[in-house]
């Protein structure tokens, strides 16, 4: 159970794993087995991988301005936070998100995207609430979502000037854990690495 | 082994070339699947997987109140099938959901909305009525009055857990009050203070009731198990043309 309890930030609390397949596998704890795949290294399986760019709208809300912004933003290191203002870890991880922000907002073009089909008024009252101070990107087909696992919420990913991500975690990160993983992109961006 | 290994290099590429074969044996996977069998071997859950029977269900649509059928629901048309509850506190069920909202959209960007259906199997219908569903479905994003999408509701919760044990091969352990709270469980209300441990999986059926893929632990994604992989299968086994 402690190992569960750990896990419920990925949103994995409380899974069984199949009753079949633990009887198949012969193991005592399938759970504990199936689950170390994904959270061993909890995101390995997107670092790395490389999608075309796609462009998104934006909102008005504070720090945030209506338009559009593809991702990743060709030539720039790019971080991305999915979330969705019914999840509550989402707004646990905000404190967090606006302290990284602060840190790296020049170095990194730096969003929060949901996939809501709510009204702008609503994502901004939520914004506010939240002190949210950068820009709101809206995928509303969870196409982006889709292409970089920004699922279960919270989720981030940091791609390179490249377009490769090069980091990617689920769950409520601290503001140290979203800087490290931002460095992994603003590093492979460099010049000396980056050139292709 | 051989044969995996050999389809593991063959892989989707193969299966994309084919995916205007509905139904036609020619399509890459077994005589009765379009799908190949999955490179990752998962030993043999209760719950129907690859190349097997789905089980006979009749369950109400608590939206369009009707009872629903496998034979309803086939005709002629494959579907995705995930089991939740909407109280789910720790965003798992929330994902799963997700990942058939995605299946949704690219179904209505692409034009086989009508080639497909979209079921959500909730375990929990002492709390999960048809109001609670349809308010639960529009704020995952999901457009609920699409004609593909049925929720499938039983009349109650001791009907629902049989079934979900004794016909979908799915275990489910209710648990009440305080030891299933963890630190990042918020919502708990004084009534909801139920939970339930439960697995997380999404199936992809073909349109003669023959499972074409089981995501199993699909709350994480993964290389083998994630919304694309998801969204992709689904358009194969549907057909779809690029």
């Amino acid at each position: 159970m402690r190992r569960r309890d750990l896990l419920a930030g990925l949103g994995s609390a409380g899974v069984i794993a199949g009753g079949g397949a633990v009887a198949a596998f012969g193991v005592p704890s399938p759970a504990a087995v199936t689950e170390q795949e994904d959270d061993g290294d909890d995101s390995s399986g997107i670092v790395g991988k490389q999608h075309d760019p796609y462009e998104i709208e934006t909102v008005d809300a504070p720090g945030s301005e209506a338009g559009t912004v593809r991702v990743p933003t060709p030539d720039r290191p790019t971080f991305v936070d999915f979330f969705a203002t019914w999840c509550s870890p989402c707004i646990k991880q905000m404190d967090a998100l606006a302290t990284a922000h602060e840190r790296v907002s020049d170095e990194v073009v730096f969003l929060s995207v949901t996939t809501e089909s709510i009204s702008d008024a609503e994502l901004r009252d939520w914004w506010v609430e939240h002190d949210g101070n950068w820009t709101i990107g809206l995928d509303p087909t969870a196409e982006l979502t889709s292409r970089y696992w920004g699922t279960p919420y919270p989720s981030a990913v940091s791609i390179d000037a490249s377009g490769t991500v090069r980091w990617s975690d689920s769950g409520v990160k601290t503001a140290d854990e979203l800087v490290a993983g931002i460095e992994r992109a603003l590093e492979a961006s460099e010049p000396a690495n980056g050139a292709e | 082994m051989d044969r995996r290994t050999y389809l593991g290099t063959v892989g989707m590429t193969g299966l994309a070339s084919v995916a205007g074969c509905l139904g036609d044996t020619l399509g890459g996977g077994t005589s009765d699947t379009v799908l190949e069998p999955p490179e990752q071997q998962r030993g043999d859950p209760l719950y129907p997987i690859h190349g097997d029977d789905f089980p006979e269900f009749s369950v109400r649509d608590p939206l369009a109140d009707e009872m629903l059928s496998l034979e309803d629901v086939i005709d002629e048309r494959p579907f995705v099938i995930t089991y939740f509850y909407a109280s789910c506190p720790d965003g798992m069920c929330q994902q799963l959901l997700q990942h058939l909202r995605r299946i949704q959209a690219d179904a209505l960007e692409s034009g086989y909305e009508d080639d497909l259906a979209l079921l959500a199997f909730t375990f929990d219908p002492d709390r999960d009525t048809a109001d609670a569903l349809r308010t639960h479905g529009e704020r995952m994003g999901i457009d609920v009055d699409a004609g593909h999408w049925h929720f499938l509701r039983p009349e109650d919760n001791e009907t629902a857990k049989t079934m979900l044990k004794e016909t979908f091969g799915l275990p489910l352990r209710r648990n009440d009050g305080e030891s299933t709270a963890t630190s990042d469980n918020e919502s708990t209300d004084a009534d909801s203070a139920y939970t339930f441990t439960h697995s997380a999986l999404v199936q992809l059926v073909n349109e003669r009731g023959i499972v074409e893929r089981a995501y199993p632990k699909a709350a994480t994604q993964r290389d083998a198990v994630n919304t694309q992989v998801m969204v992709d299968d689904t358009r194969t086994v549907v057909g779809v043309d690029e």
